[in-house]
């Protein structure tokens, strides 16, 4: 029997998958003719867009995927926004009758919250995981775009990318 | 060349992939901070849930090739009132070709918690055992339809689903 071992895997996620929260979010096309984009209506208010991060899992330690970036690529329209910063959350399943455990993963971003990821611009972020995790069958990630908004500013999420390593 | 047989494999299906053709569904955070969920409005009505599986198919599935699909588990939450049913129902859709119908059958599973005790305000893991784990044809695909029959003040959060299968390459 073979063994897989590939640490160049990337999975995209289509602004489909998106959840948004505070804020008035649709379906457009993207500012790019033939791309879409899960579009944040202009409003000043801090948007949450919740990104699930669908890789494949594994019940067995150090199998399935090694989860170990995540990119997005966002326009900010009409104006710069406040900033947008990324977190990462880490979902442990509950047992039946049990609620959801929710912890926060240490991540980076390369571009700077209230500066470069801020402005009126095409911006592909990449977030890093400090430690690269291995995903369990119990367990799902969600990352969290925070976007603090002026009343101008439109927000077009095009889709995200997720590094990661598959051992099978 | 290799060969992949891997019996642990599983796949998280997030809530807003969710398909709700009835009922009255928005997608606020979840009970927990940090969760997201689909979410049924209170009322007196029958909504419906379809859960696509997303896991890889393979035209060489009569070979036993591809992702065998064994067990799904729903995350979800009754909240308020319990509901007056919470049913599951696991459809293979077998797709058409060019002006033909899709044909649906439904597969025979085991299921916990107990149907009596999956309406019950509470959280839930359901988790359906697939009686007879299938391959799955590149010309197939599978639907967990789950029908939520709510009492007057209830509401239903669904927080994702997990499929778990083998995968064979």
């Amino acid at each position: 029997m073979g063994y897989v071992h590939e640490t160049h895997m990337s999975q995209i996620i289509p602004p489909t998958a998106m959840f948004g929260t505070t804020g008035t979010y649709t379906q457009a096309a993207g500012a790019v003719t033939g791309t879409i984009a899960f579009h944040r209506a202009a409003a000043a208010s801090t948007g949450v867009i919740n990104i699930p991060i669908i890789l494949p899992s594994n019940s067995v330690a150090l199998k399935g995927a090694l989860l170990k970036s995540i990119e997005v690529d966002y326009e900010l329209l009409l104006a710069v926004a406040t900033s947008i910063t990324m977190s990462l959350n880490k979902v442990t399943r509950g047992a039946d009758t049990a609620v959801a455990v929710v912890s926060a993963v240490t991540v980076t971003q390369d571009l700077a919250a209230a500066t470069a990821a801020a402005t009126q611009d095409q911006h592909k972020i990449t977030v890093t995981l400090t430690t690269p995790e291995w995903i369990d069958n119990d367990v799902y990630y969600l990352l969290v775009m925070t976007a603090v908004c002026g009343g101008t500013v439109t927000v077009d999420v095009l889709g995200a990318v997720a590094n990661f390593t598959l051992r099978v | 060349m290799g060969y992949v047989h891997d019996t642990a494999m599983s796949q998280f299906i997030p809530p807003s992939l969710f398909h709700r053709p009835t009922g009255t569904w928005t997608t606020p955070a979840g009970q927990v901070a940090g969760t997201i969920v689909e979410h049924v409005a209170a009322a007196d009505q029958t909504g419906l849930v379809n859960i696509p599986i997303l896991i890889p198919s393979c035209s060489m599935a009569s070979a036993a090739h591809g992702a065998c699909l064994k067990s799904i588990e729903i995350d979800y939450e009754v909240l308020t009132a319990d509901c007056d049913a919470l049913t599951f129902v696991v459809n293979k859709v077998t797709r058409g070709a060019d002006t033909a119908v899709a044909v649906v059958a439904a597969q025979t599973f085991t299921q916990t918690p107990t149907a009596a005790n999956a309406l019950k305000v509470d959280q839930h893991k359901a988790i359906l055992t697939i009686t007879t784990p299938f391959w799955i044809d590149n010309d197939e695909y599978v639907l967990v339809e789950v029908t939520v029959n709510q009492a007057l003040t209830t509401t239903v959060d669904f927080l994702g689903a997990v499929a778990n299968f083998t995968l064979r390459l």
